[in-house]
């Protein structure tokens, strides 16, 4: 049986057999990691000479530390999985495609395509989802499909061709650590480099003596100081993304503008900077849905996983056993569990698990009532159909009130 | 939404329940009812299940201070501490599992259906199998 790697469908190039993932041109990420590794080398060889007698040994390996440190969260950005959201199965999306209004033709003969929008209200702000027919799941809020990997990734940043991967929610935290310290670091050869200079300078009476002597400082300062301006930028850039939790894709999009559009509040945002930082940098994270190292269960056994033995998947015969064996429904000395799941779940797995009691509760919360499902009516043909660059509030659906804008994400 | 054909398989058929998005991103599964089960089990059962899974996901994506602090000591360790424990996310997602295999267990398997972990289904859907 196949494994899931083996046979996935999208652009992206998995490595070491499923345990990595990672965009299919990776030309200009060698480059980043060239002028990293080679502008240390240099830095680290020949100008450390100086410095390490001179000034303190402590130099060198600090900045050791940072190149290493640099690497791990420039390679985890690169290889880890960013939030792609697996492709629908096909039952699913027979499913789903079946509520879809299909292609027809009005009253005046004029073609309407298959809507594929439905309206969804989070915290008062409305956003449209759309139903992504390559993926063939409904695209959650913040995702976004990325044409150059062909996946649908959650919380999607920006496919940024330096670190040769998509930046999304699982690994837009190592992205940023990368852009951080790489500007520290950047900031620390250019000085460092500089003062070997000057020392030489001193010892050789002569400026330019000194930079035909050492002309690797040269090199590794000019390559830090050009490298400074954008890696500073964007990283400040992104703090300021992360301050007020926006992404990079939102920010294009002016989806949380509320300078020209008040009703455009950011329903995700926490309240203050300091939170949304913790949040987005020291939150939780998905693990993996990919499950990349796990057999690919294909059409011929419909009836999937989830036994007794919980992961390696059962047979259909399994699941048929299970049922003739009809256990009885016990439920009176069941209680249901009330306390929050999360203190419950530290080594405790086999105790927390809760069942329905035989008194179910009144009220249950989140009944449904506040969920505002509507199909999108017939949105403009070239809007919906290109699928490209989607620009705020230029579809208005005739059922919702003229003063709400849309974003569709 | 009307009543939908449930999608054929084979010989069973499945039916999905889709995320709710109106409390927000978090991991949250619809309790309505899809139509072809009202005839295998009664609608506050199905619901209930539902909350209690709706609950422990709340648990996974809300962030607290235990959250913080072990994604800081991972930080620290240059997060090789992942090699030897779960994510707080990945526990909980392990509660949800068992708890489905309960409910399969006791609830659904006696009414001829079955309920797939949603993380089998890259968290999208929860599906539930009517089977013959």
């Amino acid at each position: 049986m196949p494994k899931r790697w083996e046979v996935y469908p999208g652009k992206s190039q998995v490595l070491c057999s499923g345990r990595c993932i990672s965009a299919k041109n990776l030309s200009v990420f060698y480059l980043t990691l060239a002028l990293i590794v080679i502008s240390s080398c240099l830095f680290l060889a020949f100008d450390c000479r100086l410095l390490a007698v001179t000034l303190s040994p402590s130099v060198p390996v600090l900045a050791a530390v940072q190149f290493i440190f640099v690497l791990c969260c420039l390679l985890r950005t690169t290889f880890s999985d960013p939030g792609i959201i697996p492709r629908g199965t096909p039952d699913e999306a027979a499913w789903i495609e079946s509520q879809l209004e299909g292609p027809q033709v009005d009253r005046d003969g004029n073609y309407r395509p298959p809507v594929r929008l439905k309206d969804v209200q989070i915290n008062g702000r409305v956003f449209k989802l759309k139903y992504c027919f390559t993926c063939k799941l409904w695209r959650p809020p913040r995702s976004s499909h990325c044409s150059t990997c062909d996946n649908c990734v959650d919380r999607f940043d920006h496919h940024c061709p330096w670190v040769g991967n998509c930046v999304g929610r699982r690994n837009y935290r190592y992205f940023y650590l990368f852009l951080i310290s790489l500007s520290v670091y950047c900031l620390y050869v250019m000085v460092f480099g500089i003062v070997n200079l000057v020392l030489l300078s001193n010892m050789r009476k002569d400026f330019l003596m000194a930079m035909k002597e050492s002309p690797t400082s040269v090199l590794t300062i000019l390559v830090a100081f050009f490298s400074i301006w954008s890696v500073v930028g964007l990283g400040g850039f992104h703090t300021m993304l992360i301050c007020r939790e926006t992404s990079t894709n939102e920010d294009i999009k002016g989806s949380f503008n509320q300078r020209r559009h008040p009703d455009l509040i950011n329903p995700f945002d926490q309240g203050n900077g300091l939170a949304n930082c913790c949040f987005v940098l020291f939150g939780p994270v998905t693990p993996s849905l990919l499950n990349f190292r796990e057999d690919e269960i294909g059409l011929g056994s419909s009836i999937s996983l989830v036994t007794n033995n919980g992961r390696n998947g059962a047979s259909a015969a399994a699941a048929s056993t299970a049922v003739t064996a009809t256990p009885a429904v016990r439920y009176s000395n069941l209680t249901r569990n009330n306390n929050d799941a999360a203190s419950n779940s530290v080594g405790h797995v086999n105790n927390s698990v809760q069942v329905i009691s035989e008194s179910l509760p009144a009220q249950l919360p989140g009944d449904g009532n506040d969920v505002i499902v509507k199909n999108g009516n017939g949105a403009p043909a070239d809007g919906v159909i290109s699928g490209g660059t989607d620009a705020v509030g230029a579809q208005n659906s005739n059922t919702q009130s003229a003063s709400s804008v849309h974003c569709i994400v | 939404m009307g009543s939908r054909p449930a999608a054929q398989v084979g010989h069973s058929r499945k039916v999905y329940i889709q995320r709710d998005y109106s409390q927000g991103l978090g991991l949250r599964y619809s309790t309505a009812m899809p139509p072809q089960l009202q005839d295998r089990m009664p609608e506050d059962l199905f619901e209930a299940a539902i909350v209690n899974i709706n609950q422990i996901l709340a648990g996974a994506e809300n962030g607290s201070v235990g959250v913080y602090a072990e994604s800081c000591f991972a930080c620290l360790t240059g997060y090789l501490i992942y090699m030897c424990m779960d994510t707080h996310y990945e526990r909980s997602l392990k509660e949800v599992r068992k708890l489905i295999e309960e409910y399969n267990r006791t609830v659904f398997m006696p009414r001829r259906l079955m309920m797939i972990d949603p993380s089998e289904r890259g968290l999208r859907v929860i599906e539930v199998v009517l089977l013959s």
